[in-house]
């Protein structure tokens, strides 16, 4: 039913943003659904919600703290999936960039702020791209399917990791895997008394900034987009698809990598195993929702980060478990997901007429 | 060491495992890689272990499980048939409502948070007690006469012919008169089924229900299909693999040289090499 309304949106150019808003009304109200079946109050809930999540300045910088690390891992998957490639890896770069963020911030511990910082988090993206290379590399020469490759990629990152934190990094007399404790001059600065709040929030801001000037004006920005829209019209007009399938997934490893540095020099000042609740594989819904916009990246975050910040005050308040937060996610992806694929059906039939 | 107890606990870890991966055999064979296996056997489980907590009746609690695996599975599906939702994404999207649905009614109806433990959750009981059989009941000998009765329907029957027709070449399927929906959707029903008995089985033999029960075996399950080119023969294998490895290291730590998060990257790395070699032999040809 819809068919007829989605290249009429598409003119509007307004299309992807409605469409967007629609799944998240969709799935608030089926979440609404769930809390009366199961005999709570939605109105309620929703209220504390966003009173959670915005009410006050120190709310509003516990969304944006918790929506940092989202905005980046968006970005990154959507660098990837806007060249049509489909990255799912973003989660291994990033326990990769994140232990070596963290060897740096331990290792180097008499370099001063302004050169260990910028060592660290260059290090990080070297190791994260590195790792996007591979899959890369894979599906360039081998036609390796980079979904299969970089979903298994990710547990091989993950577990590599643990090793090096349990084995020849492990810190002798302490329960938990993890690794030593950064130097002080390694940390970000927070930007707020009250809340976790730190530098990495800007950082991402000016990398969702770059990325929406390279994406509209550059070459690469382009080519990416025309190899994302139909590979084969991009391949038949010259453009060297190989390298922008290679460039995308060491760009997008390198901003996961990234990402774990920041949660590492930002966060959590050490490197826990399994320290990640996910972020990687949260850019996808957000890459997704925000048809792969870097601006589109910032306002899903901010989004989804406010129904983790508010989740827990909600939690608090009503006692409706904050893994409401996680079905109002799921939702919608699968509302904006059944949209996306109309419209690429869409513009695939033009292609053949 | 132990062998036959090793053999016995590897037998058990593989059960599940090679339930759901049988559920990914046909839907990998019938063109949808199913990368939901994780969620559907979550929710499942969930379902089992409040059905089965309540009723105190395992039969029950397994019926329930199975339904509820249908459910998810003909929802996924839906979104990917008549939506034209992305099937990964949809996946990803069913594994994350799993991990949300649960943990939410898990509070909502034990009021507990994360992990629900209770002896009052039944338990299998083995099939026939002798040596290191009393280790196994009945949803064990179940899993592989599975695996039998998956390759006999896949290469046996019309009905899979049809279905391998379908995975193969989907337009060509449907030009021959094949009705290429109903086979898109029983292969997901069977798919639920398997994940309802893999959840149930690890509900009714830990007897805990726990947001991350499944503890990423549903992935493990979608790597053995993919590692076995979706032959249900070499899928247990792999699975077998897998199992075997994870027993190695949980019960014969000691034994072992290797540390453990080497022993367990290695099933995925070998997926990976698996796939770039038989690229690399076509490639050549």
């Amino acid at each position: 039913m819809n068919r007829t309304l989605i290249p009429k949106f598409k003119i509007l150019n307004l299309g992807g943003i409605l469409i967007s808003i629609f799944a998240i009304f969709l799935a608030f109200l089926v979440g609404a659904m769930i809390m009366l079946f199961s005999g709570v109050s939605p109105l309620e809930a929703y209220y504390s919600l966003f009173v959670g999540a915005f009410g006050g300045w120190i709310n509003f910088a516990d969304t944006l703290f918790a929506a940092t690390p989202l905005m980046l891992t968006g970005l990154a998957t959507a660098i990837s999936f806007r060249s049509g490639v489909f990255n799912i890896g973003v989660e291994g770069s990033l326990y990769l960039g994140a232990f070596a963020s963290a060897w740096v911030g331990f290792t180097f511990t008499n370099l001063p702020s302004f050169v260990v910082i910028p060592f660290s988090l260059i290090f990080s993206m070297v190791v994260g791209g590195i790792w996007g290379y591979i899959p890369a590399i894979l599906k360039v020469k081998l036609k390796v399917d980079e979904i299969v490759s970089t979903i298994m990629l990710n547990y091989v990152a993950i577990l590599f990791t643990s090793y090096l934190v349990n084995y020849p990094f492990q810190v002798p007399g302490v329960a938990n895997s993890m690794s030593e404790r950064i130097s002080k001059n390694a940390e970000l600065p927070r930007l707020m008394r009250g809340s976790q709040l730190n530098l990495s929030f800007f950082i991402a801001l000016a990398l969702i900034l770059i990325f929406y000037i390279v994406n509209s004006r550059t070459k690469f920005g382009y080519e990416s987009k025309v190899c994302g829209k139909n590979m084969y019209f991009a391949k038949a007009s010259g453009i060297d698809v190989d390298k922008i399938i290679i460039t995308s997934m060491v760009l997008s490893g390198a901003i996961g990598g990234l990402v774990g540095a920041l949660q590492i020099l930002g966060v959590y000042y050490r490197f826990y195993d399994f320290f990640s609740p996910g972020y990687g594989s949260d850019g996808i819904p957000i890459a997704i929702l925000s048809n792969n916009h870097p601006i589109g990246c910032l306002f899903v975050a901010i989004l989804f980060g406010a129904l983790r910040s508010g989740g827990s005050m909600m939690e608090l308040m009503t006692g409706i478990p904050i893994d409401l937060s996680n079905v109002l996610e799921a939702v919608i992806i699968f509302f904006v997901t059944a949209k996306i694929i109309l419209i690429f059906r869409k513009s695939k039939k033009g292609e053949v007429v | 060491m132990n062998l036959p107890l090793l053999i016995a606990s590897g037998i058990r870890i593989t059960t599940p495992i090679l339930l759901a991966a049988m559920g990914g055999v046909f839907n990998q064979q019938v063109g949808l890689m199913n990368i939901g296996l994780e969620g559907l056997m979550l929710l499942s489980a969930f379902s089992a272990a409040v059905v089965g907590f309540r009723t105190q009746n395992i039969i029950l609690g397994i019926f329930s499980a199975i339904l509820t695996g249908i459910i998810f599975a003909l929802l996924h599906v839906f979104f990917v048939i008549k939506l034209k939702a992305n099937l990964i994404i949809v996946g990803i999207a069913l594994d994350l409502l799993a991990v949300g649905l649960s943990g939410y009614f898990l509070q909502i109806i034990f009021g507990v948070k994360g992990i629900f433990s209770s002896p009052r959750i039944p338990r299998l009981s083995p099939l026939i007690r002798i040596g290191i059989m009393s280790e196994f009941d009945i949803l064990v000998y179940m899993s592989w006469f599975f695996v039998l009765l998956t390759a006999i329907i896949l290469y046996k029957t019309r009905y899979g012919l049809r279905m391998r027709a379908c995975g193969e070449n989907l337009e060509a399927a449907f030009s021959l008169g094949i009705k290429v929906d109903f086979y898109r959707y029983t292969s997901y029903i069977i798919s639920g089924i398997l994940c309802g008995l893999a959840g149930s089985y690890l509900v009714f033999t830990l007897q805990i229900f726990s947001k991350n029960i499944t503890a990423g075996r549903g992935f493990i399950a979608f790597a053995s299909v993919l590692f076995g080119s979706a032959n249900p023969l070499l899928t247990s294998v792999a699975c077998l693999i897998f199992g075997f490895a994870e027993s190695l290291q949980i019960r014969f730590q000691s034994f072992v040289e290797l540390p453990p998060q080497i022993i367990q990257m290695l099933p995925y790395l070998a997926v990976v090499i698996a796939l770039a070699l038989k690229n690399l032999r076509s490639e050549g040809v």
